[in-house]
């Protein structure tokens, strides 16, 4: 089990590695020139003088080689540049931004979770009547309607209409509601289907079989004799969902005015805002490798059997 | 053990939204109950500052919250009116005398008086280089503690208009860059709390040189969604919303409980012509594609006439604003058949063998351009020119380094009530800004002229003199001139209507609840 974590943490050093990299490179591959785009923000003619004069001050006027052996040596020492724009430390904008979105896609996560387990038990049992109709229904709606106009839909009518939900802003639960529902709703109906057809193809397993043989009620045994082997692959899932939840929370956060990083990093792309952009990536790759360790945990947790090779 | 762990799992994840739920990453200085706790009133802004600091690149937003003042100020008519100065004489081409409010304090307590101006204009100068463009100023000497002398490099008549610029707000600079305390301004109202792309609460100044605020906070919500600044609002959430998108406007208007205000911008949409382009070099060229640039099927169709038809850069809300245009003395296909040009088999305009085959730049962050280039691409293919339309990512990046013919650009173009600072950075042939690569000796010469020019009739004149030339060369056509809307709670008092945006909060701002 401690190799089995070594080598996970390994794995996740590499990641971030290559990650960082490549996406270093990328970023002074792509077209536009943040030294350009400051002065032109800010209404000042981008004279030849003042272009030299501001790459030289943002350092880009190194090789890039120099410029990525910099970076990287600070941001081993946690150092992860200053914004162009703002001035401040790119860590310090970070994670000013951090709690409301992780607040976000853990809420959102939640709501998935519920409404996949709910869902995804209530039509198994139900399988082949109204339910299952219903829960058919809402799987394909889940997975289609856009997540935009959901948000939309949900504040006109919980804020503007029934007034029961405020329409924007963070801070309380109540503010949380609305746009965990919009983010999880739609993956959540979309997986209750997949837990739906994990749980009927184990309904025909021996074990299963034997269950019904003693007697024992078809909603008990879905729900605690098939439910934990058909959750494993919706767990997978689950934890790709929340990197997906991270990166897709940028539509819920602009609806919704949610102060989290999404809309931080979509101005920060505009303006090529290289250490920021730089930061994010690897930070948002280091959640995304810890989330899936995790998840990796869980299934041993659930299935001690995985842990024999 | 198994169901333990999965219990605890929940628990875990239920307490680390409550955690996360209740605690933000807010900046709270100097919270300090008002005596008098009357009224407040919420108002959704679209953009957050991301600093308080009134002298970056965030002024403009600082501005509006009521918080900072300048020297000059605008009135509804874009008059200069004193401010923070409350007078000042021009003693020779490059030489002001100003004084001063005796009784003005910034939020700290400490009183406002030469010196203080003086260090924060050195410092608005030294932080923003546009406003070292807009002043020109050589130096600035205290005369007495509420009398100084500017002198500028040199002679620039627009040097009052332009000390309305928000980025030359008046500051104690010792503020300002501590991280403890928020920047002591002169306003009617100081800063309470600033969260920043979130909030910012701003309260009444209780030693404010002026009249009383009537408002004992404002909270300003930062609403980035156009639709959700307009739901907010209707929700009841907020009180007032500016930048209510035009397709919206309509809907508060059938409800009673809202007034809906809507004011001329000092924005101009236009079409620029690259006058190094091989088609674009000839004046005849430019002549044709402004003559089928159908204005006002654009105002109304595409701007829902939220919008003017525009002659010249400047709106006509502007006394310099108001500029004859001329009729056309010859039609589309007359001008290009006097230029050299026949209509081919496919009835596209051709010389030599070149078609008329242009390209047209858009950007997609007013989205309302690229829909105008189709209105305008179309309308050209009907009369017998090719267009095609390329959106790029970065405009002003575009047409500094690419190849283009047409491109469609908006511009702010006389954001302190004064043409000059516009009409130097695009038109002077020296001028890095001059993007359409205009060339004229006597535009040159007339810009020179209007720098010198200190008499506001003279002035006018200068300026409207400049756009006829500029009119007549055609390195633009100038297509709208769009209007602000905005909308407010019935009951809501001094949200007034004011093409400058950055004066919505003072001290007269109220609510009848």
């Amino acid at each position: 089990m401690i190799r089995y974590g070594l080598a996970r943490l390994l794995h996740l050093f590499f990641v971030i590695f290559f990650v960082s990299t490549f996406t270093f490179l990328l970023l002074r591959l792509a077209p536009g020139d943040p030294a350009y785009i400051l002065l032109t923000k800010h209404n000042v003619p981008a004279s030849e003088e003042a272009l030299i004069a501001l790459r030289a001050e943002l350092g880009l006027t190194e090789s890039l080689w120099s410029q990525y052996i910099h970076w990287l040596k600070d941001a081993i020492l946690w150092d992860w540049g200053t914004s162009y724009v703002s001035k401040e430390p790119v860590v310090k904008e970070l994670v000013y931004r951090l709690p409301a979105t992780l607040e976000l896609a853990f809420a959102g996560l939640l709501v998935m979770f519920f409404v996949t387990i709910i869902l995804g038990i209530s039509t198994a049992i139900y399988s082949n009547n109204c339910l299952d109709l219903v829960g058919r229904i809402l799987a394909i709606v889940g997975s289609s309607v856009p997540t935009f106009w959901l948000g939309f839909l949900f504040i006109y009518f919980f804020s503007v209409q029934f007034g029961w939900f405020p329409s924007m802003g963070r801070g309380t639960l109540q503010h949380l509601v609305l746009p965990a529902i919009t983010l999880g709703l739609g993956l959540g109906m979309v997986y209750a289907r997949i837990l739906r057809t994990n749980m009927l193809e184990l309904n025909n397993q021996p074990f299963v079989k034997a269950a019904k043989m003693r007697g024992i009620s078809r909603t008990r045994i879905f729900i605690f004799h098939i439910f934990k082997h058909a959750f494993l692959p919706v767990l997978t899932m689950l934890g790709t969902s929340l990197a997906f939840m991270l990166a897709g929370s940028v539509i819920v956060e602009t609806i919704f005015s949610w102060p989290g990083l999404g809309k931080y990093i979509i101005d920060a792309i505009n303006m090529r805002d290289y250490p920021v952009i730089q930061g994010y990536v690897v930070f948002t790759s280091c959640l995304f490798v810890t989330v899936h360790i995790i998840v990796d945990f869980i299934y041993i947790v659930l299935d001690p059997r995985l842990t024999v090779r | 053990m198994c169901k333990y762990g999965k219990g605890k799992m929940v628990y875990f994840f239920v307490c680390f939204l409550i955690v996360f739920s209740g605690c933000s990453q807010e900046k709270t200085i100097g919270i300090g109950d008002s005596p008098k706790k009357d009224k407040k009133m919420t108002l959704a802004f679209p953009w957050s500052p991301q600093s308080l600091d009134p002298h970056g690149s965030d002024s403009w937003e600082v501005m509006r919250t009521g918080t900072g003042e300048t020297l000059v100020k605008l009135d509804e008519d874009l008059q200069v009116n004193p401010w923070l100065a409350k007078e000042w004489t021009q003693e020779d081409a490059t030489t002001w005398r100003f004084k001063l409010e005796e009784n003005v304090s910034f939020h700290n307590g400490k009183a406002m008086d030469a010196s203080s101006v003086k260090n924060s204009l050195l410092r608005s100068i030294e932080k923003d280089p546009k406003v070292k463009d807009l002043l020109n100023i050589e130096t600035i000497e205290v005369v007495s503690a509420h009398e100084l002398i500017i002198v500028t490099v040199q002679a620039n008549a627009a040097l009052i208009p332009h000390l309305a610029d928000p980025s030359t707000m008046i500051a104690d600079v010792s503020t300002i860059d501590d991280e403890n305390r928020y920047p002591a301004l002169t306003g009617a109202f100081s800063f309470k709390q600033f969260k920043k792309d979130e909030s910012l609460v701003v309260e009444r100044f209780e030693d404010y040189w002026g009249e009383q605020a009537l408002l004992s906070e404002v909270i300003i919500k930062y609403i980035p969604e156009g639709t959700t600044r307009l739901m907010s609002l209707q929700s009841g959430d907020v009180d007032g919303a500016t930048d209510i998108p035009i397709d919206n406007m309509a809907v508060l208007e059938k409800d009673e409980k809202f007034e809906v205000y809507v004011t001329p911008s000092l924005r101009t949409h236009m079409l620029m012509f690259n006058m190094n382009s091989p088609f674009f070099k000839e004046l005849a060229l430019r002549k044709v594609v402004d003559l089928n640039t159908p204005r006002e099927e654009i105002v109304q169709s595409i701007m829902l006439n939220a919008g003017t038809e525009a002659k010249s850069p400047f709106p006509e809300v502007f006394s310099f604003g108001n500029v004859a245009k001329l009729e056309p003395s010859l039609s589309s296909s007359e001008l290009l058949k006097k230029a050299g040009w026949k209509k081919n088999e496919e009835g596209i305009w051709e010389r030599q063998g070149t078609i008329f085959d242009v390209t047209l730049f858009t950007f997609p962050q007013r989205p309302e351009l690229t829909v105008m280039a189709e209105v305008i691409q179309s309308e050209l293919l009907k009369q017998g020119i090719k267009v095609s339309i390329r959106q790029v990512e970065n405009i002003d990046e575009a047409l500094m380094n690419e190849d283009w013919d047409l491109s469609m650009y908006s511009m702010l173009t006389a954001h302190t009530g004064d043409p000059q600072y516009f009409l130097s950075m695009f038109y002077q042939s020296s001028s890095e800004s001059n993007i359409s690569n205009y060339e004229s000796p006597i535009v040159d010469q007339k810009i020179n002229e209007l720098n010198e020019t200190t008499d506001r009739a003279k002035r006018d004149q200068v300026a409207i003199e400049i756009q006829d030339l500029i009119i007549n060369d055609v390195p633009q056509s100038f297509i709208v001139h769009p209007k602000t809307v905005f909308s407010a709670k019935k009951g809501v008092e001094g949200f007034t209507p004011h093409p400058i945006e950055y004066y919505y909060i003072h001290s007269q701002l109220d609510i009848s609840k």
